[in-house]
């Protein structure tokens, strides 16, 4: 196992490569040009004069295999340079918002996972009684409402109405709750129902039937065989979400005011900050490279027919 | 499997670090005594490093709390003294002596006086080129502290609007010396932001909110609030919500909140509400570079052929007027009467007739020797507003025989086929006061801006950069209304730009703030003279 997971790990390193570089070619293809775009952010006139200046301070004005080289360079030693908006260190602005996303994002995977797997063996196991209508209703909600328009309805009712929470920001865990509930809904709408139809799905396998027929409980049979297997997609699933939600989740957090990175990247796109977009990306293409190899594992763990070389063993 | 267990541990870990990191920095600023007089505001993005010398992230309305010009610019364009008492303008209008006001101290006590004024115009004329956008920046050649309370500027040569652009919000503002950083160049930052202003930074958490506090040592009259907090709310409809909640006690700047969701608090009776007088003008600019457009009579047919009036009133609900002029008489050297191009279909038909562009039977589109009268407009994707006018332009010039397509654009890329002339029809704004009028004439005459670029074909041209240059650097006042009048009148003749509406600022507040104005300034802060009652 951990020569396994060694192997993974270095196959990071030529993907974060490759993602650099991709992400450097598609700055380059784009139409504006990054001294262009701070100025016009700073609301000045981009005379040629001051383009070349801005270029040249930014080490726009060298060729571009040694701006790539250099960039490579540089976040080898995970120096990702200064932001050519606020001129301080990318770094230094990413980690100080980091926290806030993290918050964010576990505290929706956790509520995520008590959710889903609770209502999802619920409604099977009492399929077609109240609760697997109830949560029909909610996954038919979650999957269909926008996410922005769900902020609102939870600002206006918990918020505004109720005066239960507040608004905006960040700091307590008020601030936290209807951050976490609008970006779980969705999540818990997928889950649940997948849950619910893999525990079914599971319950017709003829190993139910003779753990059954051994007289083994059904409680046993329940958390400890059918559970096992059924939260199997589900983990690959949120696997993927977690890294999505650490790399920012922009709508909930320009809706609730969040101080996370999604917000501070988009508008780093938007301005083509160039060091902070490198930056982004790096920390993407390692969050979800590592959000992956962590699924991996588990799965491994939860499902043992599952061989280190991908395939089933039988 | 304990690495998994490793890693969630971890990651539970810095989410409880994270959260009591949060909540003992918020406790720290929420200790408030009753009596403390405090207004919330929202703003759309961190208020950034307060630099006076630098731009964006540096929010303007914040410089403005922080830091003072020599030179105020007031209602019509008046210009009163300010951190100057007075000042003299020399006869060939290139010396420039002020006279500084004694007895003003910064936030951290120490004095204000000539040798910081010229460390401050020293820092900013350092980058030069960073600052050619503003043109006092380009033309000044030395600046000298005469004595204790007198500055005097030299200019290369004689430029008019050097006072408009002492005036303006950055980058002519004064940094305390405890704000210089080592080295005195404020480009690389400053240590602190220290002030002469009336307001002083207190408490800050980036991306979060920044709190104000009166400055002890203020010369003039001290503001009659204690704190002013400033919240970081970057969504316009959860600024809507949270004002509803009480959070929020004033919502203020262009754009902050959807024109409707100000109808609909104005409406509500709840709240009180300003609109101010026109700031800037929306405007649409042909590009003359454009062989279809480079003729009058097809600018005038297309101002002609549709409804402006109805237009504006139905998209902006009646918060933007109907623009005949380009800039609004409430400018300086603007105050004058041209004839409105009225909304007169026939009229537009008849020009393009004239013009040779026929309408073919069974046809909808006008045609010239086999080519179609086909435009393209270019706008600003993320705003609604402009979204909506560019559909009602293509339908109503649609009904004249002319297609119209309409292109959405990134602000970035849209800005850039300005500056590169690479446009047919634009959604263009004027920068308002107090950089107008001379900026918008300035951007007529100076290429690369795009404006110069949809001018060159008249063959005028050469003529209105003659008049351009002189007002700029005229120094008797009636021959530069007289230029002002005819450089005016002729760009309203040519109609290149085409005015559509004037823009005005909008705010709403809490009935218990009193005494709410609106700056003269553009960029300026509003709290001047704010005040709680009970």
């Amino acid at each position: 196992m951990g020569a396994y997971i060694g192997k993974r790990m270095l196959a990071i390193i030529p993907m974060i490569l490759f993602a650099t570089l991709v992400s450097f070619v598609l700055i380059q293809m784009s139409p504006v040009d990054p001294a262009e775009a701070y100025l016009s952010a700073a609301h000045i006139h981009p005379t040629e004069e001051l383009l070349a200046e801005k270029r040249h301070e930014f080490g726009l004005d060298q060729p571009l295999p040694v701006q790539y080289f250099q960039m490579v360079m540089k976040i080898a030693q995970l120096d990702f340079g200064t932001s050519y908006l606020t001129n301080k260190p990318v770094w230094q602005e990413v980690a100080l918002r980091l926290s806030a996303t993290l918050q964010l994002a576990i505290s929706s995977i956790c509520l995520t996972i008590t959710v889903s797997v609770l209502l999802g063996f619920l409604s099977a196991i009492y399929k077609n009684s109240w609760i697997d209508v109830v949560s029909r209703i909610l996954s038919y909600f979650g999957a269909s409402i926008p996410q922005f328009w769900l902020g609102y309805l939870f600002i206006f009712f918990f918020s505004v109405r109720l005066d239960w929470l507040p608004v905006d920001g960040n700091g307590t865990w008020k601030h936290l709750v209807l951050p976490t509930l609008t970006l779980s809904f969705a999540l818990i709408a997928i889950y649940t129902r997948l849950l619910r139809e893999n525990v079914l799905e599971q319950l017709q396998e003829s190993y139910v039937l003779y753990a059954r027929t051994r007289g083994i409980k059904e409680k046993v049979i329940m958390l400890k065989h059918v559970m096992r297997i059924a939260i199997s997609p589900v983990i690959t699933g949120l696997g993927m979400n977690l890294g999505k939600l650490l790399t920012g989740t922009i709508i909930v957090e320009q809706v609730f005011s969040w101080p996370g990175i999604g917000r501070y990247f988009v508008e780093a796109i938007f301005n083509r900050d160039i060091p902070v977009i490198q930056c982004y990306v790096f920390i993407a293409a390692c969050l979800f490279l590592v959000c992956n190899l962590i699924v991996d594992v588990v799965q491994l763990y939860l499902d043992p027919r599952i061989s280190l070389k991908g395939r089933t063993d039988h | 499997m304990p690495g998994a267990a490793v890693m969630i541990l971890l990651l539970l870990m810095v989410f409880v670090l994270g959260c009591t990191k949060q909540e003992s920095a918020s406790t720290s600023h929420t200790g408030t005594s009753q009596e403390e007089k405090s207004v919330t505001v929202s703003w759309v993005r961190d208020i950034g490093p307060m630099n006076p010398h630098v731009y964006y992230p540096s929010q303007l309305f914040t410089q403005s709390m922080v830091y003072e010009p020599l030179i105020k610019y007031q209602e019509g364009g008046k210009l009163e003294p300010y951190l100057a008492e007075s000042w003299a303008i020399s006869k060939d209008g290139k010396s420039y002596t002020f006279k500084l006001r004694p007895n003003v101290k910064f936030s951290d006590g120490t004095p204000f006086d000539s040798a910081i004024v010229k460390k401050n115009f020293d820092a900013v004329i350092k980058h030069k080129k960073t600052h050619s956008w503003l043109g006092v920046a380009k033309v000044i050649e030395k600046t000298e502290a005469v004595d204790k309370y007198t500055f005097k500027m030299t200019l290369t040569k004689p430029y008019y609007p050097a006072l408009q652009d002492l005036a303006s919000v950055r980058p002519f503002r004064f940094l305390g010396e405890a704000g210089f950083p080592d080295g005195g160049d404020t480009a690389v930052g400053v240590k602190k932001p220290v002030g002469t202003g009336p307001w002083l930074l207190s408490d800050y958490k980036q991306d979060q909110y920044a709190e104000f506090t009166k400055n002890p040592h203020y010369w003039g009259e001290s503001p009659k609030i204690d704190k002013i907090k400033v919240k970081i709310i970057p969504d316009g409809e959860t600024r809507v919500l949270a004002f509803e909640k009480g959070e929020l006690d004033l919502i203020f700047g262009e754009g902050a909140i959807s024109l409707d969701a100000f109808k609909q608090l104005k409406s509500s009776g709840k709240y009180e509400t300003n609109l101010s007088e026109p700031v800037g003008t929306r405007s649409l600019v042909f590009n003359a570079l454009n062989d279809k457009l480079a003729d009058h009579r097809v600018r005038l047919a297309l101002q002609h052929g549709f409804n402006k009036k109805a237009m504006v009133e139905g998209i902006t609900a009646g918060l933007e007027d109907k623009a005949d002029n380009i800039l609004s008489k409430n400018y300086p050297y603007a105050n004058l009467d041209v004839e409105p191009i009225d909304y007169h279909v026939e009229k537009a038909n008849n020009y393009l007739e004239e013009a040779g562009w026929k309408l073919e039977a069974g046809k909808t589109v006008r045609e010239k020797n086999g080519q179609p009268l086909e435009l393209e407009l270019i706008y600003d994707k993320s705003d609604p507003i402009q979204k909506a006018m560019a559909e009602t332009v293509q339908a109503e010039w649609g009904m004249i025989g002319v297609k119209l397509n309409i292109t959405g654009l990134e602000l970035m890329l849209q800005a850039k086929r300005l500056r590169e002339g690479q446009f047919e029809v634009y959604f263009w704004f004027n920068y308002g006061v107090p950089y107008d009028p001379h900026s918008l004439i300035n951007a007529v005459q100076e290429k690369g801006t795009g404006i110069s670029e949809a001018h060159s074909r008249l063959p005028i041209k050469q003529e209105l950069d003659q008049q351009i240059h002189a007002a700029l650097s005229s120094t008797d006042e009636a021959e530069r209304q007289k230029l002002y009048t005819s450089i005016l009148k002729t760009l309203h003749e040519q109609s290149v730009i085409m005015p559509v509406s004037y823009i005005k600022q909008t705010m709403v507040y809490q009935k218990h703030l009193k005494n709410v104005t609106i700056p003269a300034s553009r960029w300026d802060h509003p709290f001047t003279g704010i005040e709680i009652s009970k």
